[in-house]
């Protein structure tokens, strides 16, 4: 039904011509393989190396596979202060980015500047690792589990509130301009309109952001910021590779478990 | 069609869904949550004046930042993205042909399962770990540090290189087997075209994160700008700090908005992002 619409000048009769994309396809090839060859002569490739050193490493990978499981019982209060970090540093985080996803969006937020300003300071937070974070922290509140939460809080922040603020942009808004129509405020109207709609997504984010600092919070201890890393560094720098190698398996086990349960929960209450 | 859902549709009212699961679940999170804050050895009145240290040592680092290392600190940069670069290349060439060995319908099955969960443990192990692991091998060099994001970037690019490659529409996949295309020939015709702008600009995400770990690495001394900040921050040189992390920031942001271009250019065509509609 839709040919007899369609005009007969819109029907060719020679095939089209096959773009020309050999010159640009190799003009890219090249650029990307003098950065590479550049970058490979910064961080020093060196495959003999490896080569030469196999026979050293071979020792310690025997050892990495071989987990020293009498280490468990001195592993456990790292453990434990891991999921601790992880559990507040997501709550911690989830309370303070909704509010500021709602700042962040262009649907929600009717000021450009305050918009503008709150983008740029989460973009900024966004760019910094958690762990170099982790390690500023350390210096300024001490060793322990608060500098740990305080640094995942940050880059937690940064990451929810860039993808709330995105669904926001992507939601309907039509109930939000009925209840401002209709006299309410902004901050009421998106309460009311825009608020129930993007719960589903930010429960999922807040979800995802609970994995992501699971791992995390396995490694900012290495520079001091408690849980399994401070763990981590005491194995490493005596080398003892079987309980290494017990901690990792931990990780392991721990990351695999909890994500298993985030996907089920995810699941049933999103 | 029409009859099909007429005759599906209920004529009484739907139940209205249980909620206990629901409610069991938000109580147990709850409780799980309040164990947590109870229990973390913390003390919360260190809290009370931190507000008052963080104006003091955000003056400390940034007015002014000290930029008489900028030449070193700048070196280092380059050479942190240097490791994210290779690192990230290196993945891509492994893991590009593992993916299409894990996808269903292009492997067999007893080939796609193993290699999924090689990509999940990957997943699952912090690059800082992995770093430690590989340190035994190779040493305290750039390269490790390279090395470990390679294999990292391995775990992502694995998984959502399958994802890229089941997704993809069935009708040229059918098209090249109904004309007696083996596997390779599928792959080429049917998948890769429809697979590509997502996995070229799954590559330059992964390439993004890597640039991020890269500053991570150096804490554990694989080099590069992260060693630079540790060394700093051990030492109490808060200005030389807070240049660092001015730098991080600006190359970081700046790495984002290329590759943002780029993967605009490779998905949109354009290399700024069209309007979206409104």
């Amino acid at each position: 039904m839709s040919t007899s619409l369609s005009s007969p000048t819109q029907h060719r009769h020679e095939r089209p011509t096959k773009p020309k994309l050999g010159a640009k396809y190799a003009a890219a090839t090249a650029v990307l393989l003098i950065i590479t060859i550049w970058a490979g002569i910064g961080v020093q490739v060196d495959l003999p190396a490896i080569a030469a050193n196999w026979r050293n490493a071979t020792t310690n990978i025997v050892q990495l596979l071989q987990p020293d499981y009498g280490f468990f019982p001195k592993t456990i209060p790292a453990l434990l202060e891991t999921l601790q970090m992880a559990v507040i540093a997501t709550v911690i985080s989830s309370a303070l980015s909704l509010p500021l996803a709602f700042l962040a969006s262009r649907a929600t937020n009717p000021r450009p500047k305050l918009l503008a300003a709150v983008r740029f300071l989460m973009n900024m937070i966004r760019s910094v690792p958690d762990i170099l974070f982790a390690s500023i922290l350390v210096a300024v509140v001490g060793v322990g589990a608060l500098s740990g939460i305080m640094a995942l809080v940050l880059f937690n922040i940064s990451i929810i509130v860039k993808l709330v603020s995105e669904s926001l942009d992507g939601e309907d808004a039509g109930a939000q301009e009925a209840a401002l129509a209709a006299g309410a405020s902004w901050p009421k109207a998106n309460r009311a309109a825009m608020l129930p709609q993007i719960l589903p997504s930010f429960a999922s984010q807040v979800l995802y952001t609970f994995e992501l600092n699971i791992r995390a919070s396995t490694v900012i201890g290495l520079v001091g910021a408690g849980g399994l890393g401070i763990l981590i560094d005491n194995v490493r720098s005596f080398f003892r590779y079987h309980e290494l190698s017990l901690i990792i398996l931990e990780i392991l086990v721990l990351v695999l478990v909890l994500e298993a349960l985030s996907a089920w929960l995810r699941k049933k209450l999103v | 069609m029409a009859t099909l859902i007429a005759q599906q549709q209920p004529t009484a009212r739907p139940v209205k869904p249980t909620t206990q699961l629901r409610t069991t679940l938000w109580l147990l999170v709850s409780l799980i949550v309040v164990a947590a804050f109870w229990s973390v050895q913390i003390k919360w009145s260190s809290l009370a004046d931190f507000p008052s240290q963080l104006i003091k040592y955000l003056g400390l680092m940034l007015f002014p930042p000290d930029w008489s290392k900028f030449g070193e600190a700048f070196k280092a940069t380059i050479l942190s993205v240097q490791m994210a670069w290779i690192g990230t290349i290196l993945g891509i060439i492994v893991s590009f042909p593992l993916s299409f060995l894990a996808s269903r319908g292009l492997a067999p099955r007893a080939v796609n399962a193993p290699l999924r969960f090689i990509f999940a443990v990957i997943r699952a192990v912090p690059e800082v770990v992995i770093a430690i692991l590989i340190l035994s091998v190779t040493g305290l060099t750039p390269f490790t540090g390279a090395l470990a994001l390679a294999v990292g970037s391995i775990g992502t690019l694995g998984k959502w290189g399958y994802e890229a490659f089941e997704g993809v529409d069935p009708g040229p996949k059918e098209a090249v087997r109904s004309t007696g295309g083996g596997t390779l020939a599928l792959i080429r015709w049917g998948v890769w075209p429809s697979a590509a702008p997502e996995v070229l600009s799954f590559w330059l995400y992964r390439f993004e994160i890597n640039v991020r770990a890269s500053a991570i690495l150096g804490l554990i001394g694989a080099g590069g700008i992260g060693k630079m900040l540790q060394d700093n921050v051990q030492f109490r040189n808060w200005d030389a700090v807070g240049m660092l992390l001015v730098v991080v920031v600006v190359v970081t942001m700046a790495i984002d908005q290329i590759s943002g271009a780029v993967r605009n250019k490779l998905i949109h065509g354009t290399w700024r992002a069209p309007r979206r509609a409104s």
